[in-house]
This record gives structure tokens, sequence and C-alpha cells, in this order.
């Protein structure tokens, strides 16, 4: 483990990859808060086992004021917001011009909008501390064309690209800003895949093998964890598939 | 209930200033006619300034990037916070 010690807000942490992340930044010794829309059990299990180094709002990423408060809360409870990832999204599984406009504008909302009023907030908190960690969940798709995902991929390509202003805009504060872009893994919103389409991912990738929430934590938990000296990066976690 | 009407006054706005060149290691203000070059007080110390004037008066300062830019002496800091945080 590479991240210990820290107060770590993790975004939509109540199942897939934000869960495992805030399962084993807690398991480090590290304080975890995190939101989602809804609660689900592993919320009240995490709250049993950890007590106050565990913080779960019920809350939307598009919603400012909620936004603005969590993060407050999370300040006041914690004494301090050390590291940011920015993971809470929504995917797509149509082509353009099959999407309704309220969709289109759904998922800019949730993965444009959503990070980037976090990460403003979050920045206030860390400039005043100063400094600080932000990843985000960015995606292969961010920097690749896959049909289907067309939305979803210009609004990863946005994470990518407000990192990179972003890392130059607070830096100098000691606010070190980089995403992980991982390839396809098992989680509810790359269950649209059928097996045929795994299988066709699996054999283009050079390990052969699909990323799983462990390959991606390791490294989230060093991208975090201020050792590393690294500044508007996009590390792809995806067994070499965009190569 | 908030008050929306807190101001701060030019002494206050200096306090706020050194106490960010002090969190970096640097020496405070001597003179409010030096330049920010010259007070060696970065843009990131601006913003940081903003961000605790903020929590002092309770409200956020909304200013663009261009406004920012007409700054150049230490006085035009104070002044442009000075006018920031005057009540509404
Ligand atoms: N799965 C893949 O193959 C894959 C590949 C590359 C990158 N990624 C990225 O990895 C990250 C995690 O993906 P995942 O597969 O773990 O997704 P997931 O299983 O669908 O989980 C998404 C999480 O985000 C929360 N969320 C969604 N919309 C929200 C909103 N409006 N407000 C607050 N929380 C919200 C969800 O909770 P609620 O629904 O209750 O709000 C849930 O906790 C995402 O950024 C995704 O783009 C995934």
């Amino acid at each position: 483990m590479h991240t210990t010690n820290q107060s770590i807000i993790v975004s939509g942490g109540s199942r897939g990859l934000g869960l495992h992340l805030g399962q084993q930044f807690l398991a480090a010794g590290n304080r975890v808060a995190t939101f989602a829309r809804s609660r689900t059990p592993a919320m009240d299990d995490l709250a049993a086992q950890y007590g106050d180094a565990f913080h779960f709002a019920a809350l939307d990423a598009v919603d400012a004021v909620g936004v603005g408060k969590f993060v407050a809360d999370v300040a006041r409870k914690f004494g301090a917001i050390d590291s940011l990832v920015n993971n809470a999204a929504i995917g797509q599984d149509q082509l353009l011009m099959h999407t309704d406009p309220a969709t289109i504008q759904n998922i800019v909302n949730v993965n444009v909008i959503g990070p980037t009023i976090l990460s403003r907030a979050v920045i206030k908190r860390m400039i005043l501390q100063g400094g600080g960690n932000i990843c985000n969940i960015s995606s292969i798709c961010g920097s690749r064309g896959y049909a289907g995902l067309s939305v979803y991929a210009g609004s990863k390509g946005y994470l990518d690209a407000m990192m990179r202003a972003l890392a130059r805009e607070v830096g100098e504060a000691g606010i070190f800003v980089n995403s992980v872009a991982p390839g396809f893994f098992e989680s509810e919103m790359s269950s649209v895949l059928l097996p045929e389409q795994l299988a066709t991912i699996r054999r283009r990738t050079p390990s052969g093998q699909l990323s799983n929430d462990a390959n991606i934590f390791n490294v989230v938990d060093l991208v975090i964890s201020g050792t590393t000296n690294m500044q508007g990066q996009v590390v792809y976690v995806d067994g070499g598939i965009t190569i | 209930m908030k008050d929306r009407h807190k101001t701060m006054d030019r002494v206050a706005i200096l306090a706020v200033m050194n106490s960010v060149l002090a969190k970096r290691g640097r020496a405070a203000i001597s003179d409010e006619a030096q330049t920010t070059r010259a007070a060696n007080f970065r843009s990131l110390d601006f913003s940081e300034t903003a961000l605790r004037i903020e929590m002092q008066i309770d409200r956020e300062l909304a200013f663009d990037a261009a406004s920012m830019r007409r700054i150049a002496t230490v006085k035009d800091v104070i002044d442009f916070f000075e006018t920031a945080t005057r009540a509404p």
C-alpha cells in the first residue's frame, strides 16, 4: 500500500470500482468519504466496520449545493481532504443518432459537470491546506474510438483535458492532478457487453486479460500517494489494448 | 442564518496577504506601492488570499482573470479586494 492515513473522497463509492477503492483505502488505514444517489448495503457494512473513518451521503453528483455541503461536512469530520478520486460516472450504450437529447444532457451533467464542481470545491480546501492529490477515473474511450460510446467518450476526453489544465493551474500549490484510464472491466456499467464482445476485447489485448478492480486500485493507490511527482498524466490500465 | 454583508477593511486584507506569504516562508509586504512581483506575491497567492477572504466574509467572490491581469501593485490587490468585499 502506498496511500495511508489520508482523508480521501471517492465519488460513486456505493458499488463497482468506487466501492472497491473505498474498501481498500479503508483497509489501509485511510479515512474515506463517498456519495452516490442511493445507499447500498455495502455502505452500511463499511459504516459498521470503520465507524468515524467512513462517511457516506446520498447525493446526486450534479447537485452543486449538495456537493458543496458534502465537501464542507467531510472537511469538518476528517479535518482535511488529502485526496479526491473522481470516480462516479454513467455509461452509454447507443449510437449517437439513437441517443435522445435528454440522455446526452444527463451523461454530460453526471460525467462532466459532476467531477468539475466536485474538483472545484475540493481544490479550494486543498489550496488552503497547502496540497493534495486528485485522480480522475477516465477511460480508454477518452483517447480511442468505440462505437456506441460517443458522448461517454467525449466526457472522458474532457476529464483528461481538464486534468491537464488543472495540473498547470494548481500544481504550484502542491496539488497533483492525474487521470487513471482503465480498459473495460467487469461492473454494472460494462454488463451491457456481450460475451462475444468481451472475447474480442480479450483477444485484442496484449496481456490477454481485462483489467480488474485490484489492478486499477494498485495504480490509483500510487497516483494519490503523494510520492511520485507525477503531474498532469493519463495512466492507462488496459492490458495494452490502446498501444 | 449567514451574515451576507460582512466586509473587510484594508488592514484586514493586508493581514490575510501577509499570512499567505508567511505560509510560503516569504517576507511580509513592507510597502503598498511595491509591485506584486517585487513583493513576491504570485497569482496562486492571490487565489489563496481570495479563498481566505471568502471564508472570513462567508460568501464567494466572483471575478474574472482579466480583472486580475490589471493588477500591478500591492495597492491594486488591496483595492481589488476592498471593492470585491464591499457590501452589496
Ligand atoms: N466498467 C468499465 O468497463 C469501465 C471502463 C473504463 C472506465 N470506467 C470508469 O470507472 C468508473 C467506475 O465505473 P464502474 O464500472 O464501477 O461503474 P458502476 O458500477 O456503474 O458504479 C458507478 C458509481 O457511480 C455512482 N453514480 C452514478 N451516477 C451518479 C450520480 N449522478 N451522482 C452520484 N453518484 C453517481 C453510482 O451510484 P448511484 O447509481 O446510486 O448514484 C455508483 O456508485 C467510472 O468513472 C467509469 O466511467 C469503467
